[in-house]
């Protein structure tokens, strides 16, 4: 545990440097999504016929944005994390007694804070702004939180143990963008979305994390009206999380049999 | 000790390293030589556990690295050349801590031996400068103190002067040479000959993955029958002259329009030589002894094993 704490903090430190302040970031995980978020207001809103529903859209529309931002951060610090093939530092990490799981986990945990406390603070003004949260107890903001992060950084992990496992990552950045934001229900309900769309997005973790912040944040649902959502989350968590064990494990054994790791 | 029997690595089609056994004892500084595509680098890897081997054992202090990666991990380090392996946007001081981070050491530890690390490799200065700024030898002398930084009982050294400035690389042969008589076990692979006859006090030579020769580097280069080279200038190497040398000795090669006489043997016979050249009447302006050197061993050697290989191919 000790040990897994100072990696934390080793690759906190590491996206730091590599991240706070970076115009990538800026633009990627602030401006890019405000103009996403306006160009979907500007385009949903009237269709809705009045203003009343107004703020109640914003909010919906940012939850979603919000949680884009949380996983894709992540898509994002994966194809940097892939880089490091090329500066010979992924060998480094392999050549150290450092948990690979723990390090996979600390990266996409270093890079999404990082990355998303820009967008975070401008939602969460916009919320005060809007007046539209409207939470059972104060605890939902905890389970909020926790929904976003978790399963992000369960997603990070994943993300990072696939790239070390392949060094063709450039195709991720594409499947993930747009498809991630249309089968999740960022910018429309999954209810709205065809069958087939919603059994392709049940299965990321993005998909249940909106599903809970909405809930509690929009909705007043308590734990109890979101455990269905919990425990599914909690599973595909899980699930992430297992599937980057064996990933890691298959791919380390792969790069010690063809030496791959230091192929860019 | 580092120690290896029957090692074997194969890549596809290709046998990278072919029935390797090696001995790295602690106390000294073991080199691993061979021409480019010897197997130099797969072995280095393998022994670091980056690469595992396709037959063979590997122990190192006792230890399996296949069986028990993580304990050998904790005990070896890997310094190769080049400017990579560092991250461009810390620090050298913020990079030292990282990878003390990632091997667990404690901040009491950790701390001074960074400053003791960054002294060594003449980084004290730049330490909080962003390694993004530093010139190609810096960054080169802090991924040395990178490769120190779990104080390794087992240190293996890839080129690590590669691209560094003379009075850099002597000094990191100093801590080299150091670091062993403390009592580490060193494996040093370099294309600079001249610094493995200075540190190294037995060598092995390797070629396409198997064992050429291996001893101290005078051993090897009288193994290979490489021996000093006396050149004669001589004015006037009229044909008696040149009958003379022959007479002397029949190797004798003889450049009569260059007015020069050469002649490799082993033990001192410039004496003898040019008294014999005097003799028959040439007249001597110059004379030159020439050592022989590990580089011409290590030719030698693959120029035999060339030799035998293509003997077994027919």
């Amino acid at each position: 545990m000790r040990h897994a704490l100072r990696v934390l903090r080793a690759e906190a430190l590491k996206q730091h440097r590599q991240i706070f302040g970076s115009k990538l970031v800026l633009f990627s995980m602030l401006v890019w999504p405000l103009l996403q978020l306006a160009e979907a207001y500007y385009m949903l809103h009237p269709l809705q016929g009045g203003d009343s529903g107004g703020p109640r859209l914003l909010a919906f529309l940012a939850t979603g944005t919000l949680g884009f931002t949380f996983f894709f951060s992540l898509v994002q610090s994966s194809w940097h994390f892939s880089m490091e093939r090329q500066s010979g530092t992924l060998e480094l990490l392999f050549l150290s007694p450092a948990n690979r799981l723990v390090v996979v986990i600390a990266n996409g945990f270093g890079a999404l804070v990082q990355n998303v406390w820009l967008f975070v603070s401008f939602s969460v003004a916009m919320f005060w702004w809007l007046g539209v949260v409207n939470v059972a107890h104060p605890g939902m903001y905890a389970v909020v939180f926790l929904a976003l992060l978790v399963p992000a950084v369960a997603w990070g992990a994943f993300l990072n143990s696939l790239l070390i496992f392949s060094r063709d990552s450039a195709f991720v950045y594409t499947l993930l963008d747009d498809p991630m934001w249309f089968v999740s229900g960022v910018r429309l309900p999954t209810s709205a979305l065809p069958e087939l769309v919603r059994a392709a997005g049940s299965v990321l973790p993005l998909t249940g994390s909106l599903a809970i912040v909405r809930g509690a944040l929009l909705d007043g649902q308590g734990v109890g009206d979101l455990a269905g959502e919990l425990v599914t989350l909690t599973g595909l968590s899980a699930t992430l999380l297992l599937a980057a064990v064996v990933a890691l494990r298959v791919g380390e054994a792969r790069a010690q049999r063809t030496g791959q790791l230091k192929l860019f | 000790m580092i120690e290896t029997h029957d090692l074997r690595k194969r890549f596809a089609a290709k046998t990278a390293v072919d029935g390797l056994n090696l001995v790295v004892p602690q106390g000294r500084v073991t080199g691993l030589l061979g021409l480019n595509g010897a197997g130099k680098t797969t072995t280095i890897k393998i022994l670091a556990t980056l690469l595992r081997q396709t037959e063979g054992t590997v122990r190192i202090g006792g230890l399996d690295p296949v069986r028990q990666p993580h304990a050998v991990r904790k005990r070896i380090n890997l310094i190769a050349g080049g400017e990579r392996m560092v991250y461009a946007r810390m620090t050298g001081r913020e990079n030292l801590w990282y990878f003390g981070q990632l091997y667990d050491i404690p901040s009491r530890v950790l701390k001074p031996r960074i400053d003791e690390l960054l002294d060594l490799v003449g980084l004290t200065d730049a330490a909080g400068t962003r390694v993004e700024r530093y010139s190609r030898g810096m960054t080169q002398r802090l991924s040395i103190a990178r490769g120190l930084v779990n104080d390794p009982d087992y240190l293996l050294l890839d080129e690590p002067t590669l691209g560094l400035d003379a009075p850099i690389a002597r000094d990191l042969r100093k801590v080299v040479a150091e670091l062993a008589r403390g009592g580490k076990a060193v494996l040093l692979t370099s294309h600079y000959l001249a610094e493995v006859e200075q540190l190294c006090e037995h060598v092995y030579v390797i070629g396409d993955g198997r064992h050429l020769a291996e001893g101290t580097p005078a051993e090897l280069i009288t193994q290979t029958g490489c021996h000093r080279t006396v050149r004669v200038e001589v004015s006037g190497l009229t044909p008696e002259v040149e009958a003379a040398a022959l007479a002397f000795d029949p190797a004798v090669r003889v450049d009569s329009a260059a007015g020069v006489v050469e002649l490799s043997r082993p033990g001192d016979v410039a004496g003898a030589l040019t008294m014999a050249i005097v003799a028959a009447g040439g007249t001597l302006t110059g004379l030159e002894i020439a050592e022989p050197s590990l580089e011409d061993a290590i030719l030698a050697l693959n120029d035999r094993s060339a030799v035998a290989m293509a003997q077994v191919a027919r």
